[in-house]
C-alpha cells in the first residue's frame, strides 16, 4: 500500500451479515449450493454479499493499491470456477478469504519475508496521526481515523495486518483466521497480541 | 471487541473505534470493481465434460455444465425441494449415461414421493435438452439422493 492516506471513502454502510437473519435472504450455503450449480444470480448475491470486505482486506495488504481490483476480480473468477467443488468444510466466507489470502501472496513482493518489519517507521507514523488528528481543515474525523489506522497498519507486518483485519475488522473467529492464514490458533493469539500492541501505541497521539 | 485483554493500553480505545469505522465503510474501489467482477465471471469457462445431443437439424454438444443448470432449474422449480449437487457421466462417445441428482427437501415430505417426482422431472428435462440422444428412462442412471431435510424454507433457496 503506497499511499495509505487516499481518501476512498464513498460512505458507510452496515456491512451484508454472512448468515443474514432476514427470512428474504438466502444463507451463504444456500447461494454458493446455487452459484455451484452454475446460478450467475446466486453468484451475483454472494460477490455483493462479500466483495466489499474482500475489497477492503486486499486493500489493506497489497503494496500497490492499483492491484487491488484486479486481485479481487481474481479471486471472484476462482471462486466461480472452484464452487463446484466447494464442499463446505469451512464457511463460504472463511474459503473466500482464503483464496484472497492467495491471491495476495501471488501479487506482493513484501510478503514472503513475513518474519520482517516493513521500512516504516514509528516516530514517523505517530507524528502523521498527531498532524490528522490535529488538522482543521478536515471535514470528518471518521475519514481522518480510517487514515490514521491505515498509515498504522504499515508498521505491521503482513500476517500480523492479516490477522488483525481478520480479527477486528472482519470479525473472524480465531480458528476461521488460522484456516485463512494456514496456521494455527496458538500462532493466530501471538500475531493479534503484538499487531494490536503496536497499532495502539501508534494512534495514541489521537486521543 | 470483547476478549481485549484487561490492562489495555493507551491507544486501545482509538484502536478499536477505529476498526468499528472500517468495518461500516464500503471503499470507493468497490463500487467500480464490481462491475468488472460480475463480467468476468460472466465470460468465465468452467471446464466442463461434453454431452451429446440430437435434435432435427442434427447432432450438437453441449457442455454438462449446461445440462447441471437446466437440471438445477427445473429440481428448483418443484416445491419443498431444492438440487444440492448434480453430476453427469457420460460413455466414451460423450453420450449421457448417468445423471446423479443430489437433493433436500423440507421436514414433512413424503420422501419416495419427492424422488419420484425429481426423477420424472430429471428425465423430462434431457429429453428437452438432448433431444433423440436422451437416454430413455430405463437406460439412464437417475439417481436421485435425498441428502437433507431441512425445517426452514431458507435452508432450500
Amino acid at each position: 500500500m503506497s499511499d495509505p492516506v487516499t481518501d476512498d471513502d464513498v460512505g458507510d454502510q452496515q456491512r451484508a451479515p454472512a448468515h443474514p437473519g432476514s427470512s428474504d435472504e438466502p444463507t451463504d450455503e444456500v447461494l454458493a449450493r446455487r452459484a455451484a450449480l452454475g446460478d450467475r444470480d446466486a453468484f451475483a448475491a454472494v460477490v455483493d454479499r462479500h466483495g466489499p470486505a474482500l475489497h477492503r482486506y486486499a486493500y489493506r495488504l497489497l503494496d500497490d493499491p492499483g492491484d487491488v481490483d484486479d486481485c479481487v476480480q481474481d479471486v471472484f473468477l476462482s471462486a466461480w470456477k472452484g464452487l463446484p467443488s466447494f464442499r463446505g468444510d469451512s464457511s463460504l466466507r472463511t474459503w473466500l478469504f482464503t483464496i484472497t489470502r492467495h491471491a495476495v501472496y501471488a501479487r506482493s513482493r513484501k510478503w514472503p519475508a513475513s518474519g520482517s518489519r516493513p521500512h516504516v517507521d514509528l516516530d514517523d507514523v505517530v507524528d502523521r496521526v498527531r498532524d490528522l488528528r490535529a488538522d482543521p481543515e478536515r471535514e470528518s474525523v471518521e475519514v481522518a481515523l480510517r487514515e490514521a489506522l491505515d498509515l498504522a497498519l504499515q508498521l505491521l507486518p503482513p500476517r500480523q495486518r492479516a490477522a488483525w483485519l481478520l480479527r477486528e475488522v472482519e470479525e473472524l473467529r480465531y480458528d476461521e483466521i488460522a484456516r485463512v492464514l494456514g496456521t494455527t490458533t496458538t500462532s493466530v493469539r501471538g500475531l493479534l497480541e503484538r499487531g494490536r500492541a503496536t497499532l495502539a501505541q501508534a494512534l495514541e497521539e489521537w486521543r | 471487541m470483547n476478549d481485549r485483554p484487561a490492562g489495555a493500553l493507551p491507544g486501545e480505545d482509538v484502536l478499536a473505534a477505529a476498526a468499528r469505522s472500517l468495518r461500516v465503510h464500503t471503499p470507493a474501489g468497490w463500487t467500480t470493481a464490481r462491475a468488472g467482477v460480475l463480467e468476468r465471471a460472466r465470460r468465465a469457462f468452467r471446464p466442463s465434460a461434453p454431452v451429446r445431443g440430437r435434435h432435427e437439424l442434427g447432432e450438437f454438444v453441449v457442455a454438462a455444465d449446461v445440462v447441471v443448470l437446466r437440471l438445477r432449474q427445473a429440481v428448483d422449480a418443484l416445491p419443498d425441494t431444492a438440487a444440492r449437487r448434480i453430476t453427469c457421466a457420460t460413455d466414451a462417445t460423450d453420450a449421457l449415461d448417468g445423471v446423479t441428482v443430489e437433493v433436500a427437501v423440507l421436514f414433512g415430505a413424503h420422501l419416495p414421493t419427492a424422488a419420484r417426482t425429481v426423477r420424472a422431472v430429471v428425465v423430462r428435462r434431457l429429453e428437452e435438452l438432448l433431444g433423440e440422444l436422451s437416454p430413455v428412462p430405463d437406460a439412464v442412471d437417475v439417481h436421485v439422493h435425498v441428502g437433507d431435510v431441512v425445517a426452514d424454507v431458507r435452508d432450500l433457496r
